[in-house]
């Protein structure tokens, strides 16, 4: 049974590989990055693959800006907060060349605007209407924004895997900032939402796909500091009616250790490009791993 | 405290004591466009009634010719909370569908992008979209992630992005829920308009949105967008802490209109919201109007309707003398 819900999600994955090598958000769509970089990852190591991620790879990297960062897809100017994801397969592919580490140094020059001079003394004041903590430095999801969970845990994830690759001491410290700024958004029920726990002195609730992503960027930490909010995710995991949130819920706790059982009866493949890849990752057999890292660089 | 520290407190306190100068002595509305525009408030108790002629009824009092045009429908689907009122009810939906296909539409198709919860598909089962739509995947796009298509001159951006599936309408019809909003007050037909930006790019939430503004982004997204009518959910709204914690409030009303200004305007007299005070439709008053002596009212009066829906104290302000 396992083996049909992986088997049936990577071959749908091959099947709807666009002829320019990237797979869109739905079949038949333009080439996106970010389904297409999961779709790559879900397949690495695959047999026979090899000639058709060189394709997506090599489209990716045509999506390069002057400045370092990604285009999200062919359609779209300017770089965003997707350009994680490219660190993150060149560590997995095991490039680090010049262009990877422009991407890094673009990540690592762009934080949240909310990480202000202003804005921290408008919150020393009480002045804004969220409870933020900005005092620490995430990121967002395009710049000249405020940082968010979302985008701040894929940055995490991609500095910390090619850490070992980049000289300078900025990343170890933006890491640790990334980090602080997550710990500091947990909400009140113990999980993560978008990045707001709190409006007008109303405890907003936790998402349990954003839940996932947060600890998948604290990978590393103090197990001990990480237990309670591990259990909320298992409890998300077994309660919730997302399928894109059940998957990174997945695959956080398995890179965090966390025993669980294979997916039974859930052979349906979604129409849905990016949840097919995420469920492949997140399969026992599948490639999660490829998106654990060590604790802060 | 050094002078470096100290201008920007300035600059905060300017800013805070602008901000009461305006809410106390609002500066004139602008007239809106010529003539007066149509807005129905047709009655519908619940769900079970039979929405689709109530809908015919108020497209008859409002005028709408939809025949050989693309129709997207845009509904307000926000939470996986299928128990409580946040999204636009599935019935309206269902019922939208099969209300433009009878007035001829060559296309009707629904699409949504929420701004925090990235699973589409999920949260429109959740809301039983699939179960009560017929043929709901096959007419249903996510928004967040459809193809997109650059345009010039949104909110003074040099390029903003929208989906190929909405810049392909002829018709939108935001399909809205009645509700209080703890940023903009209320959530109505334009707010509903911020489901339209793609969180493929934007991200989710729509952050781009809250730097240029929410009320100017509620404005200018009704500003680019002129190609649309509204259908407000009011059977049962939500009052309080909304968009998202608050408790339901029946209203037991469809509010209808091409003017979308109008229409939200009716929908916060309805709620006992003075939409003068509403920075978003203020920012708006030149597209459409506010003034009630601007408004056709059509099918029910505004007093025989009215209900006032619970404010926080953050808009406590905002209640209708």
């Amino acid at each position: 049974m396992g083996d049909l819900y992986l088997e049936s999600r990577l071959d749908f994955l091959r099947k709807t590989q666009n002829s320019d090598g990237g797979w869109g958000y739905f079949p038949g769509k333009h080439s996106w990055l970010e389904p297409t970089t999961y779709a790559t990852l879900a397949l690495h190591g695959t047999p026979g693959v090899e000639p058709t991620l060189d394709k997506s790879w090599n489209l990716i990297r045509s999506w390069q800006t002057a400045e370092g960062s990604y285009r999200p897809s062919g359609q779209v100017q300017g770089g965003t907060w997707i350009t994680a994801h490219v660190v993150t397969l060149a560590s997995v592919r095991g490039v680090y060349d010049d262009s990877v580490r422009r991407s890094v140094d673009w990540m690592l020059s762009v934080v949240g605007a909310e990480h202000n001079y202003l804005m921290r003394t408008a919150a020393a004041f009480h002045l804004l209407k969220t409870k933020l903590d900005v005092s620490h430095a995430g990121w967002p999801w395009r710049e000249g924004n405020a940082a968010w969970i979302e985008p701040t845990t894929h940055t995490l994830v991609a500095l910390k895997k090619i850490a070992g690759k980049y000289q300078g001491a900025e990343l170890a410290q933006r890491v640790r900032e990334g980090e602080a700024m997550v710990l500091s958004r947990r909400c009140s029920d113990g999980g993560w939402n978008c990045g707001n726990p709190n409006v007008l002195n109303f405890d907003l609730p936790s998402y349990p796909e954003t839940t996932g992503l947060a600890l998948l960027g604290l990978q590393g930490r103090n197990s001990a500091e990480l237990n309670d909010p591990l259990n909320v995710a298992q409890k998300f995991r077994e309660e919730t009616k997302s399928s894109l949130a059940k998957a990174w819920l997945t695959i956080a706790l398995r890179c965090h250790g966390r025993n669980l059982a294979a997916p039974q009866g859930e052979n349906k493949v979604s129409s849905d490009v990016m949840l097919a890849a995420l469920e492949a990752l997140g399969h026992p057999d599948g490639n999660y791993a490829l998106l654990r890292t060590g604790g802060p660089a | 405290m050094t002078r470096r520290q100290f201008i920007p407190l300035v600059g905060i306190a300017a800013t805070a004591s602008y901000a009461s100068i305006k809410f106390q002595k609002p500066p004139k509305l602008p007239d809106g466009p010529v003539g007066n525009s149509a807005v129905a408030i047709i009655r519908a108790r619940s769900y079970s009634e039979d929405l689709v002629s109530r809908m015919l009824d108020g497209v008859r009092q409002t005028g709408l010719d939809v025949r050989g045009k693309r129709v997207l429908l845009k509904p307000n689907l926000v939470e996986f909370e299928s128990s409580t009122v946040i999204n636009t009810d599935a019935t309206i939906i269902a019922a939208a569908v099969e209300l433009f296909h009878r007035l001829g539409a060559a296309e009707v198709r629904i699409g949504e992008g929420p701004g925090h919860r990235r699973d589409t598909l999920d949260l429109a089962d959740d809301a039983r979209y699939r179960a009560t739509i017929p043929k709901f995947e096959s007419i249903f796009t996510d928004l967040n992630r459809d193809d997109v298509s650059p345009i010039k001159g949104f909110a003074d951006e040099k390029e903003f992005y929208f989906p190929n599936t909405v810049l392909g309408a002829d018709l939108i019809v935001s399909l809205a829920k009645m509700k209080t909003h703890h940023w903009a007050g209320a959530t109505l037909s334009m707010k509903n308009l911020f489901g339209l930006v793609p969180g493929a790019i934007y991200g989710w939430p729509k952050n781009k949105l809250h730097y240029i503004g929410i009320p100017r982004s509620v404005a200018e997204l009704s500003r680019h967008f002129r190609n649309t009518y509204a259908i407000v959910d009011g059977v049962v709204g939500m009052e309080g802490n909304g968009p998202i914690q608050g408790t339901p409030k029946p209203a037991g009303v469809l509010v209808m209109g091409h003017d979308l200004v109008a229409v939200d305007s009716t929908c916060c007299r309805i709620m006992g919201i003075d939409p003068e005070k509403v920075e978003y439709l203020r920012l708006a008053a030149d597209l459409g109007h506010v003034h009630p002596g601007r408004i056709d009212q059509r099918g029910e009066t505004i007093a025989s309707v009215q209900t006032n829906f619970a404010l926080i104290d953050e808009f406590a302000s905002l209640r209708l003398a």
